[in-house]
């Protein structure tokens, strides 16, 4: 049988499939949990003086085998009419910043005028992260209360929400004065992406199980009872939530060598999985064994918005149509993984076929972690442009990257019906009707297929050997986009193949994608630009961390109820 | 108060799109002033200034007329040190093959330095820029300062030279924050302000889109 090649990016990057995708081997937080294991990282409660109001400080150190980072975390008292998770909200239940080292009273004192006003403080080159989160209130009210009582709390009740707290937003490389991701790209546990935020987050989910159970026993000190301690199962089962909004999805078309790489790095997990030859026993008994822990994780996802509940509904026949494939087809075959996922592209819908893709990874880490490593991305994001480049393959690649957008009729307004702009308050992306609303003399070059068709458009009469820094002379509008595509002409997986401001479009397809590469299960759209999501469910906790833990925590225990 | 480079390199970028530059030279401004800051230049000032100076004027009154000429001449003979900067970089080849670029009477000069290091890092030689009494060279990882420091931030250069090869006689490494004045930094962020739409209660429910209550 021929070698399978990896998969088209014109089947990879369509916006429906990438809004389907995953967590996987290659998920930001697993590639964190596994060396934090491999490397015997050590953690402990460095400071909690919080009272009993839930207000005061809490300090959180990991050891690493060179260095140190300690998440230094501010507990409020918030009133819930000031509880938002938009970007314009002012007050925050907890907040947090993750410092590079072991802070001193000085830096303790500096940060707590600065962390819990959030974006309305300067933060220092000893600062990594700065993030903020709130209380699910039902979930905290009744975990809160019940252990108060000498009770533990329903898993019912904590698999219906996953997570005590949600962060609203997490921001690093260089924010609000912090560390540019420059500064700490060359340290070995930080050059994988996002593993500053993944940490921050990790440690974070420590510090509130800390606080849930130090509010229990303020509550039941007052009626003169003893709280009970929260099992250490069902703290395990507790998340972290994050609720996202529009700000994250241009991330995605901002970044496109890095958003490349991150793809490149599944696809080339998946296309060495497709061409094994022969699985081993044990293989096919652990994919097995995950594919069971991994249906529990999805009989736990709720979602009451309609896009992701027919998702599911679909998601849950995908489930049956596998379970019937694998009782009627022996692994032991000649490439099997192949075979399956084939399968799958004929059978199941875009939300199963990513998910088998993602699941033949798991037996494979051998194979597959190493791809891990290729994740990052030194280029800036503003490319050096080939000046010497003729025009002529400029044209050929705008006809290979581009071709839908070339062959999109643009002066239909549902193709245009959308604009990206920055609004004044808080400087963060929006998302505005083109036609309805006074926005579009303030548009970010967030639309590369139009972009790319008016530049084709404009090459017209532009003979083939022409270089491209003459046309840029007379033509410096289209600077921005002809970068762009040179990017994506050495980049296979750098654009998604779709129209990003069409009147269909899905901002939570784009924000859906990128939290799968973090590892976030459970996707739960709040609206068509808004999604919450869990972390770390059912990982250890930073004490509990082993190497037999670190990998497969994702997935329930066969045994153990999931969050 | 220190900002970092991410910070200096995301206002100017919209600092320069709010005085009307388009995204794609407006992205090299970020470059450029990111690349200035982190070898202790004041490339935010000096942004600022040019800003103000060209507010308004058509960019291919700035531009250079042809990059095939001799010398790179501007139509009203007064040169956008931006454009300068990105037209050098694009023709990083060009440089290799003739040897030297020589432009006429640039604005703001040291605003047209930066495309060196990416050019070097390109070509794999170190290459020199001169005016007046000021020289740069950059090898793509280190620069080398020598000359009068006041030419270095002179107003107007009548010619700048880009040649190589150079060489460097000590290497300054650049660094990873920089210090800025309040005032440069306000009028910086004062010309980005006009990339931002005013807010509506409209758009802020509809465009980052949930209404939904979060005490739940």
């Amino acid at each position: 049988m021929a070698d399978v090649s990896r998969r088209d990016p014109n089947i990879v990057m369509r916006l429906a499939r990438l809004g389907s995708m995953h967590q996987s081997r290659l998920s930001f937080m697993r590639i964190l949990t596994r060396r934090l294991a491999r490397e015997n990282w050590r953690f402990e409660r460095a400071a909690f003086d919080i009272d009993s109001t839930g207000v005061g400080h809490a300090i959180y150190t990991a050891h690493g085998p060179d260095r140190s980072y300690s998440l230094i975390a501010y507990a409020h008292d918030l009133p819930p009419e000031k509880r938002s998770d938009r970007v314009i909200a002012e007050a925050w239940d907890a907040t947090f910043t993750l410092f590079d080292g072991v802070p001193t009273a000085e830096d303790i004192e500096r940060l707590s005028h600065n962390i819990p006003v959030q974006e309305a403080g300067r933060v220092s080159e000893t600062e990594l992260s700065v993030s903020r989160a709130n209380r699910s209130v039902r979930l905290w009210e009744h975990v809160v209360n019940v252990l108060a009582e000498g009770r533990q709390p329903s898993y019912e009740k904590i698999a219906a929400v996953g997570y005590l707290m949600r962060t609203t937003a997490v921001y690093g490389s260089g924010k609000l004065g912090a560390a540019d991701r420059e500064m700490i790209a060359d340290r070995p546990e930080f050059r994988a992406p996002f593993q500053v935020e993944m940490l921050s987050v990790y440690l974070t989910r420590w510090f509130v199980v800390d606080l849930v159970q130090h509010m229990a026993k303020a509550r039941a000190a007052l009626s003169g009872t003893q709280a009970a301690e929260l099992d250490a199962g069902i703290a395990r089962s507790i998340g972290i939530g994050n609720s996202t909004g529009l700000g994250m999805a241009p991330f995605l078309l901002n970044h496109p060598r890095l958003f490349n790489n991150w793809i490149t790095a599944r696809e080339d997990a998946i296309q060495a999985v497709r061409n094994v030859q022969w699985a081993r026993d044990e293989e096919i008994a652990q994919f097995h064994d995950i594919l069971l822990r991994n249906i529990q994780l999805i009989e736990s996802w709720q979602s009451q918005h309609p896009v992701q509940m027919e998702k599911l509904a679909v998601l849950g026949k995908d489930i049956a149509l596998v379970k019937g494939y694998l009782s009627r087809t022996d692994l032991s075959m000649k490439q099997p993984w192949d075979a399956l996922y084939s399968w799958s592209e004929e059978a199941l819908s875009l939300e199963g076929q990513e998910w088998i893709a993602s699941l033949i990874l798991e037996p494979y880490g051998a194979l597959v972690d190493k791809f891990a490593k290729a994740m990052a991305s030194d280029d800036e994001p503003v490319a050096l442009i080939a000046g010497a480049t003729q025009i002529g393959s400029l044209r050929a690649v705008l006809e290979d990257v581009y071709r839908w957008a070339i062959d999109t009729d643009w002066t239909v307004p549902t193709n245009m019906a959308r604009a990206w702009y920055i609004s004044e308050e808080k400087q963060e992306p929006r998302l505005g009707q083109r036609f309805e609303e006074p926005i579009e003399e303030y548009e970010q070059p967030l639309a590369p297929g139009r972009d790319a068709a008016v530049l084709y458009q404009a090459l017209t009469h532009w003979p083939d050997e022409v270089e491209v820094a003459d046309f840029l002379l007379e033509n410096p509008e289209h600077r921005h986009t002809l970068r762009r595509i040179q990017v994506a002409g050495s980049s296979p997986y750098a654009e998604i193949r779709d129209n990003t401001i069409s009147n269909s479009m899905l901002p939570i397809d784009m924000l859906r994608c990128k939290l799968s590469f973090f590892g976030a299960t459970k996707f739960d759209p709040r609206s068509d630009r808004w999604v919450r999501i869990c972390m770390y469910g059912n990982a250890p906790l930073p004490y509990e961390l082993s190497q037999a833990n670190a990998d497969f925590w994702v997935f329930p225990s066969s045994t153990e109820t999931t969050a | 108060m220190s900002h970092s480079l991410n910070e200096i390199e995301t206002m100017s970028k919209r600092a320069a799109r709010g005085a009307g530059l388009p995204w794609g030279l407006a992205e090299e401004a970020g470059k450029t002033t990111r690349w200035l800051s982190a070898y202790g230049f004041p490339g935010v000032n000096l942004l600022v200034d040019l800003l103000e100076m060209h507010d308004a004027l058509p960019i291919l009154d700035v531009s250079p007329v042809s990059l095939e000429a001799e010398t790179w001449s501007a139509p009203i003979g007064r040169m956008s040190p931006l454009i300068a900067n990105a037209s050098v970089s694009d023709c990083a080849a060009r440089l290799l093959s003739r040897g030297t670029i020589t432009l006429e009477n640039v604005d703001l000069p040291l605003l047209a330095v930066p495309s060196i290091g990416a050019v070097a890092s390109t070509l794999g030689v170190s290459v020199v820029v001169e005016w007046q009494n000021a020289r740069l060279v950059a090898d793509g990882s280190a620069i080398c300062v020598e000359g009068d420091p006041k030419a270095l931030e002179a107003r107007h250069a009548a010619k700048m030279v880009f040649s190589i090869p150079a060489e460097l006689k000590h290497r300054q490494e650049p660094m990873l924050r920089a210090r800025l004045s309040d005032r440069s930094w306000s009028k910086l962020s004062a010309f980005a302000h006009r990339t931002y739409a005013p807010a509506t209660e409209e758009s802020r429910q509809l465009g980052a889109g949930s209404s939904r209550n979060d005490n739940d």
